[in-house]
């Protein structure tokens, strides 16, 4: 897949979860004492500009018909590796985007309560806009300092910047390398701050990270077979 | 891309079933599913027939996490890209079977799901998702719903059941799974596992066995000692 002017292949995408000390707060979830990992499948990635599908067993569901953003700041991979030192966390990392994980909110919770994995709610096709570049990481000079921010039809819903981070870039490389091996072009999401709320059939989305850019997303509703 | 036998497959996602054979259900003391309850393992885990399990240090000089379990379980390979399959038509987009142990680091995984936290870490461990030794094609295999699966740990049977115990079979489960994600070709689904799961060691042999489509033999070994296969 082609990300700006950038082919990357990866081989799984890995959310941090509750990341952000008023996300956490906003969920009624406790303050993470380690970083919580998930995964999103690859069909759920979409590139800057191609449509957010609302899916109809969501949107026809009266249990499910709630769907949510959240911002997120992303790295990529840039070699295959293992238990890294977070001091060394860097030389792992290509670069930086804008990452959209976008979420079954009220199906997330229904599963949540029933102890249920956390999967289906998150990996719908196009569940997870990225782009609209890899900004290389020489020019990015403190990626805990960048603001972060989404609208929605041009109102501001998210406004935050990557500082309020529980566990920073290096901490959570090494964390997640301690378990698994990461391939290069893989895909890691650092959390979302507060704000997340809905998003309909309709909305235009467009999310922005300072020095990265902005990625501009339409939602339409799943078409009928 | 990862040769499974003499096929090639480039799997973009593994996708596996919980709690989907009665008597595992039973042993777990989980509620039986009104839907299939389906989790993701990501691809590093995968290793192929004869390749050791790597059982994690992490895991196994931490008391509180050291448990890791077996699970047997019929796989089938997706043939081509597709969503929204009806269940008349799953097996035009199946291109065969084989044998997966869905390796599970189940203390962590018990901790977690009390907590409410995501299933990922526990299942995706480097070696956790085993798979061989062939792929059998659904032309070979005249019903998957009458297949005896067994395991054994050193010789020792540990899990004995048959297919025809699938709660959800794979027509269901397949049209369930397509009506939320695109499958690509290769991908890998695992149909669950039957009771009888149980820990695994260093040094610990593991035969998977799934009538008509071969035994997938791994070898457990402490992580830093793999130099010393």
């Amino acid at each position: 897949m082609r990300i700006g002017n950038t082919d990357i292949e990866p081989t799984k995408i890995i959310c941090i979860g509750r990341n952000y000390l008023d996300h956490a707060k906003e969920m009624n979830s406790p303050v993470p004492t380690e970083p919580v990992f998930f995964v999103k499948t690859l069909n759920s990635i979409i590139t800057n500009g191609n449509p957010i599908i609302y899916p109809r067993i969501l949107y026809e569901n009266e249990e499910f018909n709630r769907v949510d953003h959240e911002v997120e700041l992303a790295f990529i991979m840039r070699k295959t590796c293992k238990n890294i030192k977070s001091a060394n966390a860097y030389d792992y990392i290509q670069g930086f985007s804008i990452f959209l994980d976008i979420t079954a909110r009220k199906m997330q919770i229904f599963d949540r309560n029933r102890n249920l994995p956390w999967y289906r709610s998150k990996s719908f096709d196009t569940f997870g806009p990225i782009g609209p570049l890899i900004k290389d990481i020489n020019e990015i000079t403190d990626p805990h300092n960048l603001d972060i921010e989404l609208k929605i039809n041009g109102v501001v819903k998210q406004s935050s910047n990557t500082k309020y981070m529980i566990f920073k870039i290096p901490q959570l490389l090494e964390y997640l390398s301690n378990y698994i091996t990461l391939e290069k072009g893989d895909i890691i999401a650092t959390g979302t701050p507060s704000g997340v709320g809905p998003i309909k059939p309709g909305d235009n989305i467009e999310a922005s990270i300072e020095k990265i850019g902005t990625i501009k997303h339409e939602v339409i509703l799943e078409k009928e077979d | 891309m990862i040769k499974v036998g003499n096929a090639m497959i480039n799997p973009t996602k593994i996708i596996c079933l919980g709690v989907n054979y009665m008597d595992h259900i039973e042993e777990t003391g989980l509620e039986v599913p009104v839907e299939p309850l389906i989790f993701s393992k990501t691809l590093n885990c995968l290793i192929t027939n004869n390749q050791p399990i790597i059982y994690p240090k992490y895991l196994y000089s931490n008391r509180r996490y050291n448990r890791v379990d077996f699970e047997v379980e019929l796989a089938f390979i997706v043939k081509d890209k597709c969503k929204h399959v009806p269940a008349e038509n799953v097996y035009d987009h199946i291109l065969g079977f084989t044998v997966f142990n869905d390796v599970t680091a189940r203390k962590m995984q018990t901790k977690d799901i009390v907590s409410q936290k995501p299933w990922f870490r526990s299942k995706s461990f480097d070696t956790f998702g085993c798979i061989g030794p062939v792929i059998k094609k659904v032309s070979e295999i005249r019903d998957p719903h009458n297949l005896d699966i067994e395991l054994k740990v050193n010789g020792e049977l540990k899990q004995s059941s048959n297919t025809k115990h699938l709660l959800f079979k794979i027509p269901e489960t397949f049209e369930y799974i397509t009506k939320f994600f695109t499958m690509e070709p290769g991908d890998i689904i695992a149909t669950g596992t039957p009771g009888g799961i149980g820990p695994i060691d260093p040094g610990d042999l593991i035969e998977a066995t799934i009538e008509n489509i071969g035994t997938l033999i791994n070898k457990v070994i402490l992580e830093g000692e793999e130099e010393n296969l």
